[in-house]
């Protein structure tokens, strides 16, 4: 569904952002891409939306060479949530900003079926349609402008950091929002998250970026047990993880149930330690 | 675009004239532009503004402005070509005088707009405001109004830049509009950007205020800006050029 072969970028006047990067995502995967700050992972999905062009290398998305295409043309079939929604809203009312999206997009259906379609995922959002977005609180203008690119029922998604600055609730209720469509109408999802918790809960396979270079690629939890490629990436896993390497470790050397009790409680020592 | 108002350091004689020597620069030609009805006369001063870049070693940007520069003046060019009714037509509707015309108003609007540009290239934003409350007792909330204008336009470009990429990913045709209809599709932006401009300067006022915003005075800034014999060579070039203006 996404490709990208031997894809080269560099920014005017900036060294090389993405450094031959190939990989392949199938359709209804769910995809994180990790890495510290100017790791290459925002460039790397404004590249398969084709808001930039590579400068050596293809993106193809269903075969479709990026560089061929408009962006606007690809809307309908790739939404693309930015991390800052107040440069996606544009409207006066939750309704029109929906309907502005699908109109863009599906211009060429019939309006009554546009208006359906809004007022389907109004009421899926539990929004009534009349809140003006730019007096919600920065949580529900994401959820605006999730609802917005969902709309137009994509079949790829891209997300750029959707749970910056959202608090925990905010944050499960995008998110479990994007994983019902993943697993219900299998839209393939791309996403850029820092929250490595946010990852081990909805992503099932990772990309590990750093220096612009394509570093690692599995499932989450392989990735997250893989700690060389999480020092190499300055990433630091969720704590679960670490906490289960530990006991895994400590049960394999364990044999009565007094030492594995013992086991348990030496790791989550280690553990308390390591917060300190 | 973004870089047009950017500083670019260095050492020349310009970069090393006093702030307010090099407005003061800047205002002159601005006036003797305006003052001459000499078509020459406004050569020169185009000159002048290309020299003034040449000698700051700025001579990219000065070209990058000097093109954008181009592009409006030859609509404007067309405009008053085709609208002035004055003289002897010599093509069609277009009048000798009215090429003339056309002629003058081009080169006002390049020479004008040039050292405005050009004086952001060769300053530090900080140095031209510490420079206006230090000399010319501008009250600071005044002249930090005037810097933060300046500074804010680069942020504003990239955002509108920002939104429109974000219009594009979800459908709205940019990539592929030009003129009216391109313009036409900006027009509703508008809202986003103007919200996202009162938050960012609701924002750093109160990252202003926290920081003693008004306690600042004239006597707050640590670096002073004396007036040197080439202060004194520039405001005598000044002295020239307006008079030039008025005489020829």
């Amino acid at each position: 569904m996404i490709q990208l072969e031997h894809v080269h970028f560099a920014y005017p006047a900036q060294g090389p952002s993405v450094q031959d990067v190939s990989f392949h995502i199938r359709k209804g995967e769910f995809v994180a891409l990790l890495g510290a700050n100017g790791a290459g992972k925002t460039t790397t999905v404004r590249l398969i939306d084709g808001l930039i062009r590579p400068t050596a290398g293809r993106v193809l998305i269903h075969g479709m060479d990026t560089a061929t295409t408009s962006v606007s043309q690809r809307a309908r079939m790739v939404g693309f949530l930015f991390q800052n929604p107040d440069r996606q809203i544009c409207k006066n009312t939750v309704r029109e900003e929906i309907l502005f999206g699908l109109k863009a997009t599906r211009g060429e259906e019939d309006e009554s079926r546009l208006q359906a379609r809004t007022e389907e995922i109004l009421a899926d959002f539990s929004f009534t349609g009349d809140e003006e977005p730019f007096s919600l609180s920065r949580g529900q203008r994401q959820r605006v402008a999730l609802a917005s690119v969902l709309a137009i029922e994509p079949e790829i998604l891209i997300l750029d950091e959707p749970t910056t600055g959202l608090d925990y609730l905010e944050c499960c209720h995008i998110m479990d929002h994007i994983r019902r469509m993943n697993e219900e109408k299998q839209v393939t999802v791309v996403m850029v998250c820092h929250d490595m918790e946010v990852v081990l809960d909805y992503a099932q396979r990772a990309l590990v970026m750093a220096g612009g270079k394509l570093l690692a690629d599995g499932p989450v939890r392989e990735i997250f047990r893989n700690n060389p490629v999480m020092e190499l990436a300055s990433i630091l896993p969720p704590q679960i993880i670490g906490l289960g390497q530990r006991l895994g470790g400590a049960f394999a050397e364990e044999d009565s149930p007094a030492g594995m009790a013992g086991a348990i409680l030496a790791a989550a020592g280690k553990g308390g330690k390591r917060d300190e | 675009m973004n870089d047009l108002f950017r500083y670019v350091p260095g050492n020349s004689v310009i970069h090393r004239l006093n702030p307010v020597t090099k407005l003061l620069l800047t205002i002159v030609i601005c006036a003797a532009a305006f003052i001459t009805d000499r078509i020459w006369y406004l050569g020169i001063l185009l000159a002048i503004d290309l020299g003034i870049g040449f000698t700051a070693g700025v001579a990219k940007r000065t070209m990058s402005i000097f093109k954008g520069l181009l592009k409006i003046a030859a609509f404007l060019f067309l405009l008053q070509a085709l609208l002035s009714r004055k003289g002897t037509p010599i093509f069609w509707i277009i009048t000798d005088q009215g090429l003339l015309t056309a002629g003058k108003v081009v080169l006002r609007l390049i020479v004008v707009c040039m050292p405005l540009a050009l004086v952001l290239a060769v300053t530090p934003i900080n140095d031209l405001t510490n420079s206006l409350v230090q000399v010319l007792h501008v009250p600071y909330s005044y002249a930090f109004t005037l810097s933060t204008a300046i500074r804010f336009i680069p942020q504003f470009l990239e955002e509108m830049s920002g939104i429109m990429e974000a219009q594009t990913a979800r459908g709205v045709a940019f990539d592929q509009a030009r003129g009216l209809k391109k313009f036409s599709m900006i027009l509703p932006l508008c809202a986003p950007l103007l919200i996202s401009s009162v938050r960012r300067s609701d924002q750093t006022a109160v990252a202003a205020e926290v920081r003693g915003f008004r306690l600042r005075t004239r006597e707050s800034g640590y670096k002073r800006f004396p007036f040197t014999a080439l202060d004194a060579g520039a405001a005598a070039v000044c002295a020239v050029v307006l008079v030039g203006a008025i005489m020829l």
